[in-house]
């Protein structure tokens, strides 16, 4: 049952996620939601990992595996567009 | 099969180079350090091509001797190969038009260019060579991560602007892609490719998961109506990053799409692909039309090269065979997606090179070029011959063989598409071609020969496709069907 | 080295040389003299007619399958393009020896000559459309070398209807190899074969005769050429008249199944429709081509004209099934080639003619003017009579004469128009760079027609009998008589702008561009970033459900 309502707080935190994506004009905003997206699809892959208990594991590895690269990823992607941001936001420098 | 380390090394050895060039940045300047590098992975994507078509079989190699689904495989069939013979033989073209014995370009950015090269190098090997969807995923984002620095390179507003908007939408279509990918692996425990196609069933939850990865893949390739970040990103970035992205980074998401619809999925022809072909149909009808009327030459080339994507999903419809990789449309579209990689990344060099002689790159103002640039326009006109798809080129094989595909389908609107995105190509070409004959006599800043030689050689590799026989192309059936891993062989 | 690959090396060399004539331009050292050796590029190829007819070569081998050959017709124009491409670039060579656009122009000459050489002698269908195609996008450069805004749209407009035929015949080509036996490049011969059979022969045919008829000038495909000829510089003219629109009719003898295939199922038709617009433009472009002041432009109304006949001819091979079509269209077509040449050549002769030259000058375009209407004794006679047998003697026959009536009409129309242009100053001589091709042109359309009769079938005897002048003679008397009293009737003729109907295509223009604006105003909107955001939830949404729906639900069980 834990389960499912771990996929349906999953599937609620990537919509709101393509929400703010789609609907916020800033880009700071949209970065934060992108993790907020990202947090949905982990917590995916968190429920699909506890279902493979089921088979007498403790959880499924590959997922964990999955979602630590996920993490890995997301957390470059945010560090690069926060780059991005700051050297916008900055004063300008002459290229 | 045949087990070789071939692959590995071919993902390896541009990452060494960035190791290397990390080492010694104080000492040597980065292209001297990249060259041996550039110079490996040429040879290693050239041999490995060489030992698939003399064996007949794919190179695989199952990373610390462990087999999917736990392990992770490395396998260069035919398609894979063909590819990175072309991203080796483009980076390579690239890499000699970069080469700028003077000090102008500060040094920073000339060592971040070098870097990104051989990072997205690397990442477009693994990307043709990897074999399980999660593989596909961490090797699209070393590639948007490389992409977007690149288009950043520059460090101007208008550039940051467009790198900015790139990386947030490839993150979109990433993380669509990634829920796909959860989808499937809750469904079946397996994310291997070739396992997949043993048990994968067309029901609810794989399709939904198709889906979202296809549509994910889709922003990350531009095709229309995603394609907001690509004409800003291409056009703002520095002419030869414009040519990897445009000729090489655009396609590695296609080909995965591809992978999933012929290897994973095999689905019968049916709305989905004239879904997919209809965006493409659009993306060749509209984006043509926008190159047309586009003043700076870099934006026009950035629209040419979407209405060129879109050329490579019409042949979603048109390989009905219960073997695609025997149909005409299979070969049709991946001679497409090559003789456009030759041909863009010429183009766009092309330009880089025109920017670098005029100070601007208007096309209303190119009077004079003709005379004093010849061998560049000369490479510019052929690339355009492949764009237009006129003989003898590659993409006027692979025009002909799509449009043969779509007779013999009997899909006459994607023939009549094929003609139509033919002739608006052929304008917007002559256009930039006419206003160079024009008479003129700009001050010009000299430019090596060689880095012109460069571009024609990618220009006349897009005319050397045109040699292909029209027929299915053996090379690109080579490894398929997959087969699974049972045990090292 | 034996005689068979001698000669094949002769075939390839044809066009090899202007090929590397014009790759030459990249060299610098080599682009001050390119002007000069125009004349010299298309001797291999006129080398090739005299030494090579039945010659072949295979380019390369299966599967790539490009073979040349050269047949009886293909040798009969590849020697007289030759010819007229020597003589014209000679004459561009003096010409345009002080333009600066010189290297230019010759670059796109030399592709022009290269496209047009190679069309005559391939064999297979992907050379046939690579060479269709160089010469017919090379020749927009000639097209557009003036640089001037007539220039620039009359370009346009070839450009686009250019485009448009290379389209209808890229489609034409792939149905056709379709239905041919083996797969990638067959051979021309082996496709046609097989038309009769093929599930698209009507579409196929319908498609050839829209692609070779924009080329040949038919009607309503016409209007590029009235733009284009006046605007190129003359030379250019000349092969643009006599040798592109030529590459129509290569294709129409090439790829129209003579000689069997049409007759039965029903398919005779075909033959009399072919036939009825070929005549249709000859007439058509003899009355619009009556109301032009301009004499370039009567001369392009002329050429439509002439290959309205040349489609009529191919039309009436197709109803006969005759199997000598190819060679009479071609001879047809040779005989226009060498005379329509000379004239424009002397076009610019007499603009240079003053005084005591004009008149032999004069003299020369008349004979050649006439030549055209089938005057007995010309080039135009022979070639009138060659085909006249194809259209046996219903009323196809008698509209094929009554055409050389207007034809007369048309050229003395011509040369009126053309004493206009006589230089004022009596002391003025048309300097030998241009005054030799001109006269080399005219005696070679005696020459060369009259030498190759027969190859034709036909005998110089019946050829020359009283009977046959007669024939030849009553439609041009009649028209001399018609061009005495239009001549009366000559101030209420309205004024048609050239290209005729091109006046009218062109009204939609500002609609397109408006429809252009609006695409572009679109994509603005696509690209802004919630609309493609959107879009984005929408096309997995509809790619989803597509998938859904084509699969048919199904919740996996479990």
């Amino acid at each position: 049952m834990s389960a499912t309502l771990f996929g349906l707080a999953g599937a609620a935190l990537v919509g709101i996620g393509l929400f703010g994506l789609i609907v916020h004009p800033t880009a700071l905003r949209k970065l934060l939601a992108f993790n907020l997206v990202g947090a949905g699809v982990f917590l995916v892959f968190g429920v699909v990992a506890r279902r493979a208990a089921a088979a007498g594991l403790a959880g499924d590895p590959v997922p964990q595996a999955i979602v630590i690269t996920g993490i890995v990823v997301a957390f470059a992607a945010t560090a690069l567009a926060a780059t991005l941001l700051a050297r916008l936001s900055g004063p300008e420098e002459e290229p | 099969m045949m087990v070789s380390l071939l692959p590995v090394w071919a993902v390896l050895t541009p990452v060494l180079g960035l190791c290397a060039l990390l080492l010694c940045e104080r000492w040597i300047r980065p292209e001297r350090v990249a060259a041996p590098f550039v110079g490996l992975s040429l040879y290693l994507s050239l041999s490995m091509t060489y030992q698939v078509m003399t064996s007949q079989a794919p190179l695989v190699y199952a990373l610390g001797g462990w087999l999917p689904p736990l392990g992770l495989t490395l396998r260069a069939d035919g398609v894979g190969v063909f590819l990175m013979t072309l991203t080796a033989l483009v980076m390579t073209g690239v890499a000699v038009c970069a080469w700028t014995p003077s000090e102008g370009a500060s040094s920073r950015g000339r060592f971040s260019f070098w870097a990104l090269l051989l990072a997205l190098w690397s990442a477009l090997n693994l990307a043709f060579t990897a074999q399980d969807l999660f593989n596909f995923f961490v090797a699209l984002e070393m590639l948007s991560f490389a992409a977007v620095a690149l288009v950043a390179l520059d460090g101007t507003r208008g550039a940051l602007v467009a790198a900015l908007r790139y990386l947030l939408f490839a993150l979109a279509g990433s993380i669509l892609y990634l829920l796909g990918v959860g989808l499937i692996y809750g469904r079946y425990a397996v994310l291997d490719l070739a396992g997949l196609r043993e048990i994968a069933q067309p029901d609810t939850v794989t399709l939904a998961a198709l889906a979202l990865m296809t549509v994910g893949l889709m922003a990350k390739t531009a095709l229309f109506p995603l394609h907001l970040w690509l004409p800003p990103a291409h056009a703002g970035a520095p002419a030869p990053a414009s040519a990897m992205l445009s000729a090489l980074v655009v396609k590695a998401p296609f080909l995965i799409i591809l992978r999933l619809w012929v290897d994973l999925l095999p689905l019968p022809a049916a709305a989905p692909q004239q879904i997919m072909a209809g965006l493409g149909a659009a993306a060749i009808l509209v984006c043509s039309v926008i190159a047309l009327r586009q003043q700076r030459l870099k934006l026009m080339i950035a629209y040419s090269t979407l209405a060129q994507v879109g050329y490579l999903f019409l042949m979603f419809p048109l390989m009905p065979g219960p073997a695609p990789w025997q149909d005409i449309g299979w070969t049709g579209g991946l001679l497409q997606l090559a003789s456009h990689g030759f041909a863009k990344a010429a183009m766009f060099l092309a330009a880089g090179l025109i920017y670098e002689a005029l100070g601007h790159d208007r096309v209303a103002e190119l009077g004079g070029l003709a005379r004093r640039q010849p061998v560049t326009l000369a490479a510019f006109a052929i690339a355009g011959l492949s764009l237009m798809g006129l003989p003898p080129s590659g993409g006027f094989i692979a025009k002909l063989l799509l449009l043969t595909a779509a007779v013999e389908a009997g899909a006459w609107w994607i023939a009549a598409v094929i003609l139509a995105g033919g002739i608006l190509a052929a304008f917007y070409v002559f256009r930039a071609l006419g206003h160079a004959l024009a008479d003129g006599d700009p001050p010009v800043a000299p430019v090596a020969l060689y880095r012109q030689g460069a571009v024609l050689a990618l220009a006349l590799c897009a005319l050397a496709i045109g040699f292909v026989p029209l027929r299915p192309f053996a090379l690109l059936a080579i490894g398929r069907p997959l087969e699974a891993l049972e045990a090292l062989p | 080295m034996n005689g068979a690959s001698m000669n094949g090396l002769l075939l390839a060399a044809s066009f090899a040389l202007p090929l590397l004539l014009a790759v030459a331009a990249l060299w610098p050292p080599m682009r001050r003299h390119l002007l000069a050796a125009l004349p010299a590029a298309p001797l291999p190829a006129l080398a090739a007619a005299l030494l090579a007819p039945g010659g072949s070569l295979m380019l390369a081998p299966d599967p790539l399958r490009l073979t040349l050959a050269l047949d009886e017709p293909g040798a009969m124009l590849l020697g007289g393009s030759a010819l007229l491409w020597c003589a014209a670039g000679a004459y561009a060579a003096h010409y345009l020896a002080a333009s600066p656009r010189r290297t230019t122009f010759a670059v796109w000459w030399l592709l022009t000559m290269a496209g047009s050489l190679g069309l005559c002698l391939v064999a297979d269908m992907t050379s046939f459309y690579l060479f269709f195609t160089v010469a017919s996008l090379a020749a927009y450069g000639l097209v557009a070398h003036e640089a001037t805004p007539a220039a620039g749209r009359a370009s346009l407009v070839y450009m686009a209807l250019a485009l448009l035929g290379e389209a209808f015949l890229l489609l034409a080509f792939v149905m056709l190899a379709i239905g041919a036996p083996g797969i990638g490049n067959p051979a021309i011969a082996e496709a046609v074969a097989h038309l009769a059979a093929s599930p698209f022969r009507d579409a196929i045919l319908v498609l050839l005769v829209l692609g070779f008829g924009l080329k040949m000038g038919l009607v309503p495909l016409h209007v590029w050429m009235p733009l284009a000829h006046p605007v190129a510089p003359m030379p250019a003219s000349a092969v643009l008249s006599g040798i592109i629109v030529k590459a129509g009719v290569i294709g129409l003898i090439r790829f129209l199944p003579f000689g069997g295939g049409l007759e039965g199922g029903g398919l005779g038709g075909w033959g009399e429709a072919l036939i009825g617009l070929g005549l249709f433009t000859a007439f058509y472009a003899v009355a619009i081509g009556l109301t032009q002041p301009h004499p370039k432009v009567v001369l392009a109304y002329s050429t439509v004209s002439q290959m309205g006949v040349v489609a009529a001819v191919a039309g009436a091979g197709l109803a006969s099934g005759s199997r000598a079509t190819p060679v009479l269209a071609a001879f047809y077509a040779l005989h226009h080639m060498l005379v329509k040449g000379a004239l424009f050549l002397g076009v610019g002769v007499t603009g240079k003619a003053g005084g005591r030259s004009a008149g032999p000058v004069f003299a020369v375009m008349a004979v050649m003017a006439l030549s055209l209407a089938g005057l007995p004794f010309t080039s135009g006679a022979l070639a009138k009579y060659v085909v006249k047998d194809l259209f046996g003697d219903g009323a196809a026959a008698l509209a094929v004469t009554l055409s050389a009536t207007g034809s007369t009409l048309l050229m003395l129309h011509f040369l009126r128009r053309l004493a206009g242009l006589v230089a004022a100053d009596a002391g003025k001589r048309p300097p030998a760079g241009l005054l030799l091709p001109f006269l080399a042109m005219a005696a070679a359309s005696f020459l060369v027609v009259g030498l190759l009769l027969p190859a034709t079938g036909a005998s110089y005897a019946a050829a020359l009998a009283p009977q046959a002048l007669w024939k030849a003679c009553w439609p041009v008397l009649l028209g001399g008589a018609l061009a005495v009293l239009l001549h009366r009737f000559a101030p209420c003729l309205p004024a048609i702008p050239p290209g005729d109907l091109i006046v009218l295509a062109e009204r939609g223009w500002p609609a397109v561009l408006r429809l252009a604006d609006r695409l572009e105003r679109a994509d603005e909107t696509l690209r802004r970033w919630p609309v493609a955001g959107a879009l984005l939830l929408l096309l997995l949404l509809g790619l989803g459900a597509a998938m859904q729906l084509s699969a048919g639900f199904h919740i996996p069980g479990g």
